[in-house]
């Protein structure tokens, strides 16, 4: 069960960078996590008095999350998560499909095509969001669930991500199948896709992050209030004239927690196929 | 490869109908548009290549072609890096390896405009906790993105943050794929760990790399709600990107033609590196 | 009392259409009305009192984050189609929507209304002679102070009669006084020290012209000598005096710095007197100074509402417009979220209560002597990207006048479009 930087599984160098790493990540987010419990009047120290009290807060008050949960973040996390799930079902299936086609059949034009499934993300958002909005409004789709979801589910990263997959696997085990009279589709969804549970693991986060983060289209697209989603409930603590910190501070470390529960429930494909590799 | 008979096209489908639906037939519109100008009252008329002339002779915009080309040149190989260095530390089993690895992935669902935010107080000069902590080791207090030589590489620092765990998960993906028994059989061969870096791990890595790579490239392109909300393009030019110049033509100065112009020299300067980056992942064949 | 009556029942209703999602009857019609991201409870009663008063009028408000409210508008009005009907302007940016085509002249439709105004908000609505969007807030700046900083640095403090304001020449050695590098305190600040809102009051009250009399014209005007004086006199400030923070731009920061009494006077907002109460700081207001050589000149301009030419429900969108110009549905707005009222009827009904306070004094004078809106100007989106970065530039340390005459060129070359 040796590993790929082998014996430096407990070395101290391995963890020493390893405590750097995490300290860097979370010197940042713990300031936002503890002074998301700060009463608002406290939530910034002075550079000048620093010492715990910058970080540690006099006293802690869950006034902050209490505030969120009577306004409309609880609704916002709800149509994140309906939003992210759908797009996160619906696009592993229809990418990882066209990610296998790519890697593993041979078609006239299939260069210009995966080109083409390269640039569809090469373009700023910015730059298509105006004709984007045209279609979807012409498609009366404006202010529903299907204008968020369905212009995220064709992904064209995710469709690469699985073609790199997909063309790394040895090709005696599509002929094998194919041999023993096993359909295309068979061969997909029974070969292709198990074998590949962590890339599986990863897309589904890409296209859960995808949706979690979005935030410009969902306010050209649906802003009403039955569809706001999670960072556009966020962002309405920014304003002009006075930000709501806490709420701002409260809704993020929200937001980063709850999007760390598919990474855990994900986390288990990662461990799963090193723990059978280690059977084997 | 296979020869298919005409079934991928069943493959294909769906996703393609989306992705030219949704994606490729706006940006086409949009490729379109950088040839036409839309006067005040939003009548069009068709100019040729009328919004690239006035761009090319534009030093404003051939300054921000050289922060954009100095900020990929740095971030992508970077990112890129410090990911794998980061995946090779999590990927063999040992205590408390999955909390780090928790920890390390953290970012990512921190959105963009977020961590601008976040990093916006958090490096502040006055109220900022990170200059009382410099302050207080000794180092002394850093403008970080108020200073012209420091905003490029703090935005740098920022993106890297938010990303290097998240591209750790691909690479890790890749390392996972590597069958346990090829490493094995080059260390009962006597081959050191560096030598089985180099020949076992990095040549089955490169599929996966390429994929970081070419993905880190185009977001890092496209990389600009920091440079807003932190430094407006400033201090002095030093933070210009070619993507926030495509911003403000389209939302500040209500400018489209020069705004999709700016768009499709991106597209085409994200072609030009990735087109390199393929080349130079390029899997050995046969492999 | 009215105005809690009405509130109250607009919150039931309020309430009511935010538990049961609204169905439309055959002879309803729904307004779009992209608004302001403020909070649920300050906005849907205010449409809830609207929809009680017209049964046949839905209003469909969208609740768009700041950062995303321009951006936003830009996209649906870009589509130049029938949406939205109604929506929220940023009072400085009517002339530019009403230059490229995207607002009704209201002047009909207000007639009746216009004297119930303050005549510095309906000249922030209007373009060209016309009134292009009707305002339901305006804003002011005071001075706040920390009575205790100013205590012990032996400071008087300033006096809150207009008629005996600070002059900008006073206040600078107030500042020098109260500035204290040891313990990080400054003596004064801007609460948004690039922003053209607050900060052409200095080149105003130094009686420069901030942009040629056409709208349209940048060079001569924006590096003329009464702007590059005045804003030198500004960039002091950061740079040789060292009394104000520099490089602190629109992050909140300011207030934060004021409420830990590391500021001793802040020119800032209304919207503060409710937050440095929140913070517990022991603070004084005056107004705002001037320039002795010049004369008493304040920041105002706030949200307008406007309506989409192509919208296929003119009649609704008027009505709602026109009830947004009511006593009543202004008092509950007031309640809803405290911008100075538009009205001058609302201010004549409150003054013993809501406007008693010392503060609110200053800011009805302000509003009726001294408010002074931004340049009436198609462009005024770009002349403030360009200024601002201006300013930013000149705290850093960059000559003033190369400064404004580069971004003078650069206002100048975006104002060509509008010629």
């Amino acid at each position: 069960m040796s590993g790929v930087v082998g014996e430096a599984r407990g070395g101290p160098l391995r963890y020493g960078l390893l405590s750097v790493a995490a300290m860097v990540i979370l010197l940042p987010l713990l300031w936002l996590a503890l002074a998301s419990l700060r009463p608002q009047a406290e939530i910034f120290r002075p550079a000048v008095e620093f010492g715990w009290a910058t970080f540690i807060p006099s006293r802690i008050t869950l006034a902050n999350y209490a505030a969120l949960v009577r306004g409309d973040f609880p609704r916002a996390v709800l149509n994140s998560t309906i939003v992210a799930t759908a797009t996160v079902i619906a696009g592993v299936l229809v990418n990882s499909l066209a990610g296998f086609a790519f890697a593993v059949f041979e078609f006239r034009g299939r260069t210009l095509l995966f080109a083409l499934v390269i640039a569809s993300f090469m373009m700023p958002f910015e730059a298509i969001v105006i004709p984007l909005y045209l279609l979807v409004n012409a498609a009366g789709m404006t202010d529903t669930y299907a204008a968020l979801v369905l212009p995220e589910v064709a992904s064209g990263v995710v469709i690469f991500l699985f073609r790199q997959f997909f063309a790394g696997l040895p090709r005696d085990f599509y002929e094998a199948a194919r041999v023993d009279g096993a359909s295309w589709f068979t061969i997909w969804w029974r070969i292709a896709l198990p074998l590949s549970w962590p890339t599986v693991a990863t897309s589904c986060l890409m296209l859960f992050l995808v949706q979690w983060d979005s935030f410009f289209w969902p306010v050209v697209a649906a802003s009403g209030p039955d569809h706001t989603v999670v960072q556009v409930a966020i962002a309405r603590n920014v304003n002009f004239e006075q930000s709501d910190w806490g709420g701002l501070f409260a809704s993020t470390n929200l937001a980063v927690l709850l999007a760390m529960i598919p990474f855990l429930l994900l986390q288990r494909f990662y461990v799963g196929s090193l723990v059978s590799a280690g059977i084997k | 490869m296979l020869r298919s008979r005409g079934v991928h096209w069943w493959f294909l489908a769906p996703a393609l109908a989306g992705l030219a639906i949704f994606r490729l037939l706006p940006i086409l519109i949009a490729l379109v548009g950088s040839l036409f100008g839309v006067s005040i009252r939003g009548d069009v008329r068709f100019v040729g290549l009328d919004n690239f002339v006035v761009l090319f002779t534009d030093p404003e915009f051939w300054a921000s072609v050289r922060v954009t080309l100095l900020f990929n040149v740095i971030i992508n190989p970077l990112q890129l890096f410090v990911a794998l260095g980061l995946a090779l530390l999590v990927r063999p089993p040992g205590r408390g390896i999955i909390a780090f690895r928790t920890v390390l992935v953290l970012p990512m669902s921190v959105s963009t405009a977020l961590s601008a935010i976040l990093f916006g107080l958090f490096l502040e000069k006055n109220m900022g906790p990170m200059n009382g902590l410099l302050e207080w080791i000794g180092i002394g207090a850093q403008p970080f993105y108020r200073d012209m030589y420091q905003a490029l590489p703090t935005l740098i620092g920022v993106a890297t943050w938010k990303g290097a765990g998240y591209w750790m998960l691909f690479l890790l993906a890749g390392l996972y794929a590597i069958p346990e028994s090829v490493n094995e059989a080059a260390a009962i061969d006597g081959a050191s760990r560096w030598q089985r870096f180099r020949h076992v791990t990095w040549p089955l890595m490169k599929r996966p790399m390429a994929f970081v790579l070419v993905v880190d490239t185009i977001a890092n392109f496209l990389f600009f709600a920091p440079v807003y909300i932190l430094t407006s393009g400033g201090p002095a030019g030093s933070t210009n990107l070619l993507m926030f110049q495509a911003y403000q033509a389209a939302f500040t100065h209500f400018d489209p033609g020069r705004a999709l112009a700016i768009s499709t020299v991106i597209l085409f300067i994200i072609l030009v590196f990735v087109a390199i980056e393929f080349r130079m992942f390029r899997p050995a064949e046969g492999s | 009392m009215m105005h809690e009556a009405i509130s109250r029942r607009a919150l039931l209703a309020g309430l009511a259409a935010v538990t049961a999602a609204p169905r439309l009857s055959a002879q309803e019609t729904a307004l779009s009305v992209p608004w302001m991201g403020w909070p649920e409870e300050q906005v849907r009663p205010l449409m809830a009192a609207f929809e009680a008063a017209n049964p046949a009028i839905r209003v469909r408000e969208e609740r768009l984050p700041l950062g995303e409210l321009l951006k936003t508008l830009e996209v649906r009005l870009a589509a130049r189609n029938a949406t939205p009907d109604v929506y929220i302007v940023d009072g400085p940016l009517t002339a530019s929507y009403a230059a490229r085509g995207h607002l009704v002249d209201l002047g009909p439709v207000l007639a009746a209304e216009k004297d119930r105004f303050l005549p510095s908000a309906l000249a922030q609505g209007s373009f060209e002679g016309k009134l292009y969007s009707s305002p339901i807030a305006t804003s002011s700046q005071l001075l706040f102070y920390n009575r205790k900083l100013l205590a012990d640095a032996g400071v008087a403090a300033p006096s809150a009669d207009p008629a005996q304001r600070l002059t900008w020449e006073a206040l600078l050695p107030m500042a020098q006084k109260l500035t204290n590098a040891g313990s990080g305190v400054f003596g004064f600040s801007f609460e948004n020290s690039s922003r053209p809102y607050q900060i052409l009051a200095v080149p105003q009250s130094w009686g420069a012209p901030v942009l040629g009399p056409d709208g349209l014209t940048a060079t001569g005007y924006v590096d003329g000598p009464g702007m590059v004086a005045s804003l030198t006199w500004y960039q002091q400030l950061f740079t040789t005096h060292k009394v104000s923070p520099a490089n602190v731009f629109d992050n909140g920061v300011i207030q934060q710095m004021f409420g830990a009494g590391k500021i001793a006077m802040v020119l800032g907002g209304t919207w503060n007197l409710e937050g440095f109460e929140k913070a517990g700081v022991d603070f004084g207001v005056a107004p705002h100074p001037y320039f002795a050589a010049g004369k008493p000149v304040t920041p105002t301009g706030s949200f307008h509402v406007g309506i989409n030419p192509r919208t296929r429900n003119a009649a609704q969108a008027q009505a709602f417009v026109k009830w947004l110009a009511i006593t009543p549905a202004m008092e509950l707005w007031l309640d809803l979220r405290p911008y100075p009222p538009v009205l001058k009827e609302v201010w004549e009904k409150r003054s013993k209560t809501t406007f008693a306070a010392p503060a609110w004094q200053i800011v009805q004078h302000e509003l009726v002597h001294t408010a002074t809106p931004r340049p009436a100007t198609p462009g005024y989106r770009e002349y403030e990207d360009y200024l601002r970065l201006a300013l930013q530039d000149m705290q850093g340390g960059a000559a003033v006048q190369p400064t404004l005459a580069a971004a003078a060129r650069n206002i100048d070359r975006e104002m060509r479009k509008y010629r």
